[in-house]
């Protein structure tokens, strides 16, 4: 086979090897039934969209929905704290403020929802420094960017994973998540919409992001 | 790396059949490599064989009624943002939304083809009623599409069967949301105007659509059937 293709190059968005991290003391046949539970999408040109999302994750069911839902809530936490800091900074001003009112609103909404459709399997919220982003207008604007932009990179990836009556649910929230993001994108002047399709994020590339911004101190 | 599997015994539950249904126009050379990637390259030819069939043939028959449905508003969107970057209307960040989202749209229209393959509807003929010839008319018609959009998908998704087509509906989905967004804020009006957007089934969304009379002409849909073939 000549023009075989090399795992970097189907890999674009390092998730199998991710997978491969995570089975390395599995036999090859156990990692190839794993595989095979990708829900990943292919179009035109062989590029993989999502790079394989669903790659280490197991059938829906109630409880991979909670885990699910526990992880989505760490992120509501997150970004209800990040724009309730930022309000109460006295630091924003304008429509960017109106933003962080009307959007911080929404995040303690969809906490408090995740929260009660969790029950006692609820965790607890993180603490969190927010490293001076919520003290400067600049530096809000491109957090709160990219705050939202993981967000529907995270709903999106996780959608296929969760039974279908959760997903109905986060559904229910990954667009707003996207209206906030256009929102902010074009408050700077950024493309609202920079991709015909938004791209879904493994689990372990949305942690990793969130630990690069250092944001939380204990969770 | 002696070991060899069947295509059936990886992938049990026709994800990777799936993946390999959407990859289209390629020649066996290139099927068969895509094939042996995703597999680890363990794949037995014969069994990637059986794999070569049209995209719709192997959906389900629920799956290739939505991503229609779907199809169908995306020529609607499409259509309309093509049309009043045309008819000259537009200005500034008004023409610059529709030249963006229209490319969107036209992308989603080419995607759900390509995934629909011969079960895929004609685009109807459409009259947008004067609404792509005025900057007000445009913005208000953009928010009512895009938000209608949103919602459609949102109805949708819980019911499709095909994971594949599920990872391109919330792909999309959350684009129109963005798109409702941008249009909003363009129309002075809040982009975000609640915490929870509320998914409508589609015999709300067809009544919406069929309250702005834009489709003239179309293949018949209904709320319940599949659209009838055409081609």
């Amino acid at each position: 086979m000549s023009d075989h293709l090399t795992l970097a190059a189907v890999d674009t968005s390092g998730a199998i090897r991710e997978a491969l991290d995570e089975t390395a003391s599995d036999s090859r046949s156990e990692f190839l039934k794993r595989a095979a539970v990708a829900g990943g999408t292919i179009v035109a040109g062989g590029v993989v969209i999502g790079g394989l999302p669903k790659l280490v994750s197991a059938a829906p069911s109630p409880t991979q929905d909670a885990a699910i839902l526990n992880f989505a809530l760490l992120l509501e936490y997150l970004e209800a704290e990040f724009y309730t800091r930022a309000v109460r900074s006295g630091a924003l001003s304008g429509e960017t403020l109106r933003f962080a009112r009307v959007v911080g609103a929404h995040e303690r909404t969809h906490v408090a929802f995740l929260k009660k459709a969790l029950g006692s399997k609820a965790r607890s919220k993180p603490t969190f420094d927010f490293k001076g982003t919520t003290d400067n207008q600049a530096k809000f604007q491109a957090t709160a960017i990219l705050l939202e932009d993981t967000g529907v990179a995270a709903y999106n990836g996780q959608g296929p994973n969760l039974t279908k009556k959760t997903l109905g649910a986060a559904a229910q929230i990954v667009s707003v998540e996207a209206r906030h993001a256009a929102w902010i994108r074009d408050i700077v002047r950024k493309n609202p919409a920079p991709a015909a399709f938004d791209a879904a994020k493994t689990k372990r590339q949305i942690e990793r992001a969130v630990a690069a911004t250092g944001f939380i101190t204990s969770s | 790396m002696n070991s060899e599997f069947t295509l059936a015994e990886v992938d049990r539950d026709g994800a990777i059949q799936e993946a390999i249904e959407e990859v289209s126009g390629d020649s066996r050379a290139g099927f068969l490599t895509k094939a042996a990637v995703l597999s680890g390259g363990l794949i037995g030819g014969g069994a990637v064989l059986g794999a070569l069939a049209s995209p719709a043939a192997a959906a389900t028959k629920n799956d290739v009624a939505i991503a229609n449905f779907a199809l169908t508003l995306e020529y609607l969107e499409a259509e309309f943002y093509t049309e009043a970057v045309r008819m000259g209307a537009l200005r500034g960040q008004t023409l610059r939304f529709a030249q963006v989202v229209g490319a969107h749209e036209r992308a989603h229209v080419a995607a759900l083809k390509k995934m629909l393959g011969r079960a895929a509807v004609r685009k109807p003929t459409f009259n947008f009623r004067g609404t792509t010839e005025n900057a007000a008319k445009f913005e208000a018609t953009a928010v009512l599409l895009e938000d209608t959009g949103v919602a459609a998908y949102k109805g949708q998704a819980g019911l499709i069967d095909s994971t594949a087509i599920l990872n391109a509906a919330l792909a999309i989905h959350t684009v129109e949301a963005r798109h409702a967004s941008w249009a909003r804020r363009i129309s002075g009006k809040s982009p975000a105007p609640a915490a929870f957007d509320k998914p409508k089934t589609k015999a709300q969304i067809l009544a919406a659509v069929n309250g702005t009379k834009f489709i003239v002409s179309q293949p018949q849909m209904s709320a319940q059937g599949t659209p009838s073939f055409t081609g």
